[in-house]
């Protein structure tokens, strides 16, 4: 039976809190020891390529998933023996729909508040309520599979928070949305943040990412990189030089042989200096060979990632 | 917990009422039975001291509930998936709310079937009256309620719906066609009999024959007790699949493509 939200814990406790977690399954090791905290009302993402472990530590944080060995802990709670007090603290969006498609998104929402022990009064208002502050009520009545993507995310975030969770778990929650529909969506979760909630995500967009108040690289089951989106960038230096030539092979072995140390991926040469713009006329002057295009600009997290595992984020070019 | 389980039936009863039409598909198979096949056997023989049609009528009963009930119960298979389904089990409703919502919205599926059947008692050769009807519609809801119940204790062990045929074919139409449903077990062959001792089915089609012939196979309180049993069993055991692993993205069934 739902029992009153535990408000007891210090206002200290982080909202979520991860110590050497591993997760196997069969010989396969997803998770690698993880260590994490993510303070209460923070907004923090996961990001990594496919298969890097994302999906399996959000499930465990998400108490959807038990960890092989290792701690976690959520609002204090324990993601194993409390599963069901974090679950009547958390909402969650999931990359799959997860609303009845032949309802209408308000019947879904008072089918979710009654699953939470709403009296039927109570869930018709709780529905209204979210409806009109995601601003969707005006498309409430018509049946969720006419609705268009983005407002079909709006109603599963509506569905999430029914519950009026302290931490809000949204997995890849953005998939398939035009760049417009997104925006609007992570303004509405900032708004969530900044009223107190934890957000904790998972994405492989990147500009998704810099609108987290930290991100940490997840990659091959370990986190190879956490701080802010402007810390992790500074880890590249002062900027990012990329050259498209006529042959890359052969302009690489040249930079090498110069002292340059050229990324290793990449579909185009990438080289992190800490002054690139004095270097630029240097290496159009004196490279060996034709250059097609030439950029400077300032290190994205996709160098940041790029320059700590040698590979893309999207997974493409690079070594395997 | 009453609101979680009322919750889960609302959901199923709204999405039922979506698909309405069915209800009216669902008439086709026991009325070829009854018309059909029951009016093509009823020429030559009589049975249970009357219409051949009459004595199968309770049978087709409980073929449409078995079969409208076990079909309501494999919706677990796909919304498991995809879904609202999906947002119940990450909720901290718990498991066995979430078996019982579901075996009783089936039931009542199955008993909106049968109560769309039952006016065509009259024209198989079985009249009822106010009492045979109000007997009737009782073993029809405890028929149905048991059925639902086995129904939700195979899908939820299930992570495919095409399995649905196979377990239809190897379980259901062996139940039905054991249960007596269409000829006596009476004058069945030794074996038959014993089998139909371990049917639950037979004792919903038994219970249903005596509120209309007035003539039972086993006592009606061993037929009580007996799906009263199996009830208590099936549900025990679906709670228990519900609840198995913590891995339960998947409802404890084991494909999760963590990759993905």
């Amino acid at each position: 039976m739902p029992t009153a939200p535990s408000t007891s814990e210090d206002a200290g406790t982080p909202a979520v809190e991860v110590r050497s977690l591993a997760k196997a399954y069969g010989k396969v090791e997803a998770l690698k020891g993880i260590d994490l905290t993510v303070g209460k009302g923070e907004m923090f993402a996961l990001l990594g390529p496919n298969g890097a472990g994302k999906t399996t530590l959000f499930s465990i944080l998400a108490t959807l998933r038990a960890p092989t060995a290792g701690a976690a802990r959520v609002l204090g709670l324990d993601v194993v023996a409390d599963r069901d007090a974090i679950r009547r603290e958390m909402g969650i969006v999931f990359q799959e729909p997860a609303i009845e498609q032949r309802l209408s998104g308000r019947d879904n929402l008072m089918l979710m508040g009654l699953l939470y022990g709403h009296t039927l009064a109570g869930a018709k208002r709780r529905a209204s309520e979210i409806l009109t502050r995601l601003g969707i009520a005006d498309s409430a009545d018509r049946l969720a599979k006419t609705l268009s993507g983005g407002q079909r995310r709006k109603l599963e975030l509506a569905r999430a928070l029914v519950t009026d969770p302290r931490i809000l778990f949204l997995d890849e929650a953005t998939l398939g949305l035009d760049v417009d529909a997104r925006r609007m969506f992570w303004g509405q979760i900032r708004g969530l943040a900044d009223e107190g909630r934890t957000v904790f995500f998972t994405t492989h967009y990147m500009e998704e990412a810099e609108v987290a108040d930290r991100i940490a690289l997840i990659d091959s089951g370990r986190i190879v990189a956490l701080g802010t989106p402007a810390e992790l960038k500074a880890r590249v230096g002062g900027g990012v030089v990329t050259l498209r030539t006529a042959d890359d092979e052969r302009a690489r072995e040249w930079l090498r042989g110069r002292g340059f140390a050229p990324e290793a991926g990449g579909q185009a040469i990438t080289i992190v200096h800490a002054d690139p713009a004095a270097i630029i006329p240097d290496l159009l002057r004196n490279l060996p060979v034709r250059v097609d295009r030439a950029e400077v600009h300032a290190p994205s997290l996709e160098d940041v990632f790029l320059k700590l595992t040698g590979r893309g984020l999207e997974g493409g070019g690079g070594k395997p | 917990m009453m609101r979680a389980i009322f919750a889960i039936v609302i959901l199923d009863l709204k999405r039922f009422w979506l698909d309405r039409a069915r209800l009216i598909a669902g008439l086709i198979q026991p009325l070829l039975y009854l018309f059909v096949l029951g009016a093509g056997i009823g020429a030559s023989v009589k049975m249970g001291g009357g219409d051949y049609r009459r004595f199968i009528f309770p049978g087709t009963m409980g073929l449409s509930l078995l079969f409208s009930a076990t079909f309501a119960a494999i919706t677990i298979v796909f919304d498991r998936q995809i879904g609202f389904f999906k947002a119940i089990l990450v909720s901290p409703v718990p498991r066995s709310a979430i078996a019982f919502g579901k075996i009783i919205a089936g039931a009542l599926q199955a008993l909106a079937q049968g109560l769309i059947l039952l006016p065509f008692a009259p024209l198989a050769g079985a009249t009822l009256n106010l009492g045979q009807c109000i007997e009737m519609v009782g073993a029809m809801a405890l028929a149905s309620l048991t059925f639902s119940a086995i129904g939700v204790g195979f899908a939820c062990r299930f992570n495919s719906t095409t399995v649905f045929p196979i377990v239809s074919n190897a379980v259901l139409l062996p139940m039905f066609f054991l249960s007596g449903g269409l000829y006596p077990l009476r004058a069945a062959p030794a074996w038959m009999q014993v089998a139909a001792h371990f049917d639950p089915v037979a004792y919903a089609v038994d219970l249903m024959r005596g509120s209309v012939l007035g003539v039972f196979y086993f006592p009606v309180p061993l037929s009580l007790g007996a799906l009263a049993l199996t009830i208590s069993l099936v549900a025990w055991a679906a709670v228990r699949v519900f609840n198995r692993g913590e891995d339960d993205s998947g409802l404890g069934a084991t494909n999760f493509n963590w990759r993905r």
